[in-house]
């Protein structure tokens, strides 16, 4: 795994993000924009269905799908970059693989959030316990992703393969 | 070396957080990384909340009441207080490596433009929005303050990213020093 990360790190994506002065700043920029609307909208999702401005349809939540679909892939795009310039910090930090897994889980109860409730609000009918117990979930885990980010700068090992 | 600052005592600052006990707070095992979790976790309330109230002024996002989705703006409110009170943590630990920060001055200015920018909505375009059906489309001077809102509140994401690219002494930014 070592010597796939060491290879990673001589690829000339990787050296621009190393050594040119803007790219890894640019790619932080992306990517904070990118977990603001990805998390942002997820957090409302879940404030909604918990019952905070309830005088709002529910269902029509789903029209901040696309900031969230948007915000997943500047992040994703940002974030491969970010990678590509420290593959061996990421790769080789189980904080990494928390981060990922908190945000996955936490997208793919939105989803389920939205074939579960939003149907059922959108014939007038009370939003399931089980959603809000889904909706005070997914918050923990957005917050777990941002927790995990964080998390990144400070728990690595090592920088490169060469440290 | 600092310099000759006639505003900010970049050095009374540190020394008030040494006894008020916040230089030791932020510097112990997990301080630094726990305030920057909740520095970035109120910024995500903040967008979450705020960010999706603008998408809906602005009218990218319809079907929602804007009046009953304003309840989400204490929840972004909420984000705020988290956020900068983070930040006063950062600043008051080591104050030379903002307060002279051109990334950190100009996160500033458009923070200050933000709060007018909100200030100036709630005391004209805000009244007219209560009479709005959720498909209605707001009128042209909120969707600009929505945009303004958002735009202004993306910027001070981008400027506080870039913080640790334009330290001072390396970068120096002092306009009001003798």
């Amino acid at each position: 795994m070592i010597d796939a990360l060491a290879w990673i790190e001589q690829t000339r994506l990787s050296l621009f993000v190393r050594e040119d002065f803007y790219a890894y700043f640019v790619l932080l920029i992306f990517h904070a924009w990118g977990m603001a609307f990805l998390v942002g909208g997820g957090i409302a999702v879940s404030l909604r269905v918990l019952g905070v401005a309830s005088g709002t349809r529910l269902e029509r939540f789903r029209g901040f799908f696309p900031v969230m679909w948007l915000g997943a892939t500047l992040a994703a795009v940002s974030g491969l970059g970010l990678l590509a310039g420290y593959p061996a910090k990421a790769l080789t930090n189980w904080v990494f693989a928390l981060k990922f897994a908190c945000l996955v889980a936490a997208a793919l109860l939105v989803r389920q959030m939205a074939r579960g409730a939003f149907p059922r609000a959108a014939r007038g009918e009370a939003i399931p316990a089980r959603a809000r117990v889904m909706a005070a979930a997914a918050l923990l885990l957005w917050l777990g992703g941002v927790a995990g980010g964080k998390m990144l700068l400070y728990t690595n090992t090592m920088l490169l393969t060469t440290d | 070396m600092l310099p000759e600052d006639p505003i900010f005592d970049a050095v009374g600052i540190m020394v008030w957080g040494l006894d008020v006990g916040i230089y030791d707070l932020m510097y112990s095992a997990w301080g630094w990384t726990i305030a920057e979790i909740v520095h970035f976790t109120g910024l995500c309330l903040l967008i979450g909340t705020v960010g999706m109230y603008d998408l809906r002024m602005m009218g990218l996002v319809r079907g929602l009441s804007l009046a009953a989705l304003h309840r989400l703006v204490p929840f972004g409110v909420l984000g705020f207080v988290l956020s900068a009170s983070t930040g006063f943590l950062f600043v008051v630990s080591t104050p030379d490596q903002y307060l002279y920060n051109p990334a950190w001055q100009t996160k500033m200015g458009l923070l200050a433009l933000a709060g007018l920018n909100m200030v100036l909505f709630y005391l004209t375009a805000s009244r007219r929005l209560k009479v709005l059906g959720p498909d209605d489309m707001p009128p042209l001077a909120a969707r600009l303050f929505a945009g303004a809102s958002l735009t202004l509140w993306l910027g001070v994401i981008a400027a506080g990213r870039v913080i640790t690219a334009f330290r001072p002494p390396a970068w120096f930014w002092c306009a009001w020093c003798a």
